[in-house]
């Protein structure tokens, strides 16, 4: 069954626990990289200002475009739960293939470490962590309990469908595996 | 979890220094190696927690003990043995002692550190058994709140578990950001539930802060330093238009007949209206006049009130008008309110720390009781103000200070950065003939060291934790790592100082002996933790109720059985302790006096801003200011409205001058639509980075703040003027 991403905006603080609880725990370097994104909006006027947040982790699309951007062939999605993945160490390396995972993907969920021929990795929702019946980090590490992960369907009967929100544009050529509550 | 997992170790432990928060957490080791962190299922951590590892693996951790050898402050030392750094210590002390007698050491110790025995209590009881030190008063967060809560209340303990949020139908949120300063583990998430279960949210605040954006309805935005003001003109609605609840004042408080005279303007001739609040306030008389109404009839309702606005020149004002606004709506001692006294919660001491004992201080001996008093006189005239630092060591025994300080003994403190005035801060220091400096990084204190002791991390050693506001829990923090070479505790200091300076007793348990000492005699502890080992290993024990628990209910149901501790045994908007004080700075009544240093003051005319600094989500005090994950999160920045930024020419991201006649900081402008014109903000704790001409590129407030304290001991650093230019 397809795995989801679920985030409720109503309840993001912009506090990045998640973000950094996500660098933490996948990388041992000064200069590991966030799986995620966290992006704050402004807008309006003083007084009547608003600000809301988006978190963004790879959303293993139904049809990855990183994945048939990828010259390698290293980037799948896996057949039973859907989740994409990498092959960190048969990635060729932003320098030899300059990288064109990122720029397919709409939410920028490829990453690279800084420096010359830096491999990509990716959130796999902690597959890991999955397969020991945990949630990923970033879920469990949210203070307000904003973000869950978990089998697509279930998410959508728990927390409804929504699909787009502020600061977050819906991309129906990939059909990420996301739903939302929106602020 | 990985595939090399079968090599790791999980230990549990938890805390990031002087936090508002105290969260549990698990660290994987593989191998000698902290690799990852873990946050506890339910008392979940911040990024604080997440950047740890990178603090503690910096390769800025000092790790050997420092001689200096250039100028206090240019930052110049030379490497020595510890033999060598803790003979000088123990020789210093005992020529300071002797030249000058015991009231010529200062120690400068606050909870910068983690856990209760490796930390300034040690050094604390060292000094102790040394024939006396003298000490600091006056909490440097929430002084004016502690007087006020034991003048209204006659208790700190005013506030229900946190649990009970989801009760109130109205959080009025005042100056207090939960989502950065956590304030009680899990806080954020117990009021977004109260949110979801239909709570009406207001923030009044100079700042529309991350707390304000997620959680406010509607935002206030009021000038600093005349919160006073508002809460008295919806006083002055609620009264005039018969709204507060009168049968729970007149069965529950005292003072309400002076307190209505001055409010409706019968004793001074000036009616406290909305109109005129709003001239001082900088809000609108309907705005205000609406909020009084909505809180006056929404119950139960919660005014949870931050420290900050009781950071002024008449702080303790402000925490006394909150709490008899509470009372003038009944919302004390009730399921779903928020009293506006000091909130720790009732019945559940482990929410304050607990530490090794450290006995009494000989320099004290024959001193009436100073913890619960609010005599600030009597408490000066043994310990140090902590604002007023600099000049008791610039001025000694003529300026009224307790003695002549020669040597200065800083613990757990960071004290140049972190108290007002840098600048006199500086000449202070550099008057010392000792300073002597335990510290884990070089710190703009440790500069001005002439030794520092390095001291290991607190992932390095066994501890006991307690949350300091709300629980409630123990955590039974768990060695994980070996300390680096050459670094010590500062228990392991104290230890080793005391048998250079002849103390034959000094302790006669381990660390982990002080643990289990601890946890085997705390009244509350030895009732909860029964079975030490199994503490040990789940490294975390909460208390659990079954329903939250809710201060001052008895006091509430039966106030003639169950009397508050305050002389007339009930809430005191009249407060008698106050008024025996007799100083017409701190009126029995809480009463509105515009800021000596404020936007109506003649410095306005030059410093036209006022400053606020607040604390970032990204340190915890000047604790993390090193750490290039959490600095690179939230660039140190003035906030600067769009408004004033226009008016200057200023772009967002570029450089400023912010200045005053204490000093200059140029740092980038965050120009922003979140702070009310008039009023720039900036974080807290930022490590003071001089240029060769003193002005400060590290963007640390207190260059500006002004190293005076309230009438009821807070820090003023929120009565602040400024002018920002291009730099």
């Amino acid at each position: 069954m397809q795995m989801g991403f679920f985030f409720d905006q109503t309840r993001c603080s912009g506090c990045e626990a998640c973000r950094l609880a996500c660098r933490q725990w996948h990388g041992e370097a000064e200069d590991a990289v966030d799986l995620l994104t966290v992006t704050e909006w402004e807008s309006g006027r003083f007084p009547d200002v608003s600000v809301k947040w988006t978190v963004v982790p790879c959303l293993h699309c139904a049809e990855p475009l990183c994945a048939a951007a990828c010259p390698a062939g290293v980037i799948a999605k896996s057949p039973g739960d859907g989740i994409v993945t990498v092959d960190t160490e048969m990635c060729l390396g932003n320098g030899v293939c300059g990288a064109p995972c990122r720029d397919a993907c709409p939410y920028g969920a490829p990453r690279f470490r800084n420096g010359p021929d830096a491999k990509m990795q990716k959130c796999e929702l902690c597959l890991q962590r999955l397969s020991a019946g945990k949630k990923p980090i970033c879920v469990d590490a949210c203070p307000m309990r904003a973000l869950d992960a978990g089998p697509l369907p279930e998410l959508e009967a728990k927390r409804g469908t929504v699909r787009a929100v502020e600061g977050f544009r819906y991309a129906p050529e990939a059909r990420p595996s996301v739903v939302f509550k929106a602020k | 979890m990985n595939p090399e997992d079968s090599k790791v170790e999980v230990v549990r432990t938890g805390g990031c220094h002087d936090c508002g928060g105290r969260c549990p957490y698990k660290l994987h080791v593989r191998e000698g190696r902290v690799v990852r962190m873990e946050p506890d299922g339910e008392l979940r951590a911040c990024v604080r927690g997440y950047a740890m590892r990178q603090r503690i693996y910096s390769s800025d951790w000092l790790t050997r003990p420092l001689k200096r050898i250039g100028r206090r402050g240019e930052g110049k030392f030379a490497e020595i043995t510890w033999d060598e750094a803790l003979d000088t210590a123990a020789h210093e002390l005992k020529r300071v002692k002797e030249s000058w007698g015991n009231g010529a050491i200062l120690h400068v110790a606050l909870g910068g550190g983690v856990g209760g025995i490796h930390c300034f209590a040690a050094t604390q009881r060292l000094f102790n058994q040394f024939g006396g030190a003298v000490r600091m008063w006056g909490g440097p967060s929430a002084e004016a709140y502690v007087f006020a809560s034991r003048a209204t209340y006659g208790t700190l303990e005013t506030g229900n578990a946190r649990e009970d949020l989801e009760n109130a139908r109205m959080v009025i949120l005042w100056g207090s950001n939960p989502v950065e300063t956590i304030f009680g583990t899990n806080t954020s998430y117990q009021l977004i539930k109260a949110r979801e279960a239909g709570a009406r949210f207001i923030c009044v605040d100079p700042r529309l802060t991350d707390s304000g954006a997620v959680f406010a309805d509607q935002w206030v935005p009021i000038r600093p330093g005349t919160d006073v003001a508002m809460m008295l003109a919806m006083a002055f609605v609620m009264i005039r238009d018969d709204l507060h609840d009168a049968r729970f004042v007149e069965r529950c408080a005292v003072g309400f007949d002076q307190f209505e005279s001055y409010v409706m303007g019968v004793e001074d001739g000036v009616p406290k209206t909305p109109e005129w609040a709003a001239a001082r306030t900088g809000v609108a008389a309907p705005v205000i006049e609406k909020l009084a109404r909505e809180y006056a009839v929404t119950k139960p309702a919660a005014l949870i009130t931050g420290f900050a606005p009781g950071r002024t020149e008449r702080g303790e004002q402000f925490h006394r008008a909150a709490a008899i606004l509470a009372t003038l709506t009944g919302n004390v001692g009730r399921s779903g309110t928020a009293t506006g006294g000091f909130d720790r919660v009732a019945g559940m001491p482990m929410h304050q720390p607990a530490y090794l004992p450290w006995g009494k201080n000989p320099l004290e001996a024959g001193a009436s009781r100073m913890e619960g008093s609010l005599d600030i006189g009597r408490r000066n005239r043994h310990r140090v103000h902590w604002a007023k630092l600099w000049d008791c060591i610039l001025e000694g025994v003529s300026g009224g200070y307790p003695s002549d300080i020669k040597l200065a003994y800083v613990v757990g403190a960071n004290p140049l950065n972190q108290v007002q005035n840098v600048n006199k801060g500086i000449e202070a220091l550099r008057k010392l003939e000792s300073i002597i400096v335990h510290e884990q990084f070089m710190t703009p204190t440790a500069k001005f060291a002439d030794l520092v002791l390095p001291v290991n991390s607190h992932w390095a050693r066994d501890d006991i934790l307690r949350p300091w506001y709300v629980g409630s829990y123990y955590i039974c923090a768990n060695k994980a790592i070996e300390s680096l070479p050459e670094t010590k505790s500062d228990f392991d200091i104290a230890v080793e100082l005391a048998s250079r300076l002849g103390i034959q007793d000094f302790s006669d348990k381990d660390a982990e002996g002080w643990r289990r000492h601890i946890v085997e005699t705390e009244p509350d502890m030895r009732d909860h933790v029964r079975d030490y080992g199994e503490f040990r290993k789940e490294g975390l024990h909460r208390v659990r109720t079954e329903q939250p628990t809710i201060s001052l209910k008895q006091q509430v149901d039966d106030p003639e059985k169950n009397p508050f501790r305050t002389p007339s045994g009930k809430i005191e908007i009249y407060a008698l302790r106050i008024a025996e004080l007799d100083d017409p700075k701190v009126p029995a009544i809480p009463k509105y006096a515009d800021p000596e240093e404020g936007p109506s003051s003649a410095l306005a005319r030059n410093y036209p801003l006022q400053l606020i600094t607040y604390h970032s989500r990204t340190r915890a005090h000047s604790v993390f200011g090193n750490v290039s994950w959490l600095k690179d999160l939230e660039p140190q920045a003035l906030w600067l409205s769009a408004e004033d930024a226009r008016a200057r020419g200023i772009a967002d991201g570029k450089s400023v001058s912010v200045f005053n006649d204490r000093g200059r900081i140029i740092v980038p402008a965050k120009v922003t639509e979140r702070i009310l014109p008039g009023v720039v903000a900036l974080g807290e704790g930022a490590w003071y980075t001089p240029d060769e001409d003193g002005v400060d590129k590290g963007g640390c407030p207190n260059v500006l703040t002004n190293d005076q304290y309230s009438p009821g001991g807070a820090f003023v650093s929120n009565s602040c003027l400024v002018q920002v230019e291009k730099a």
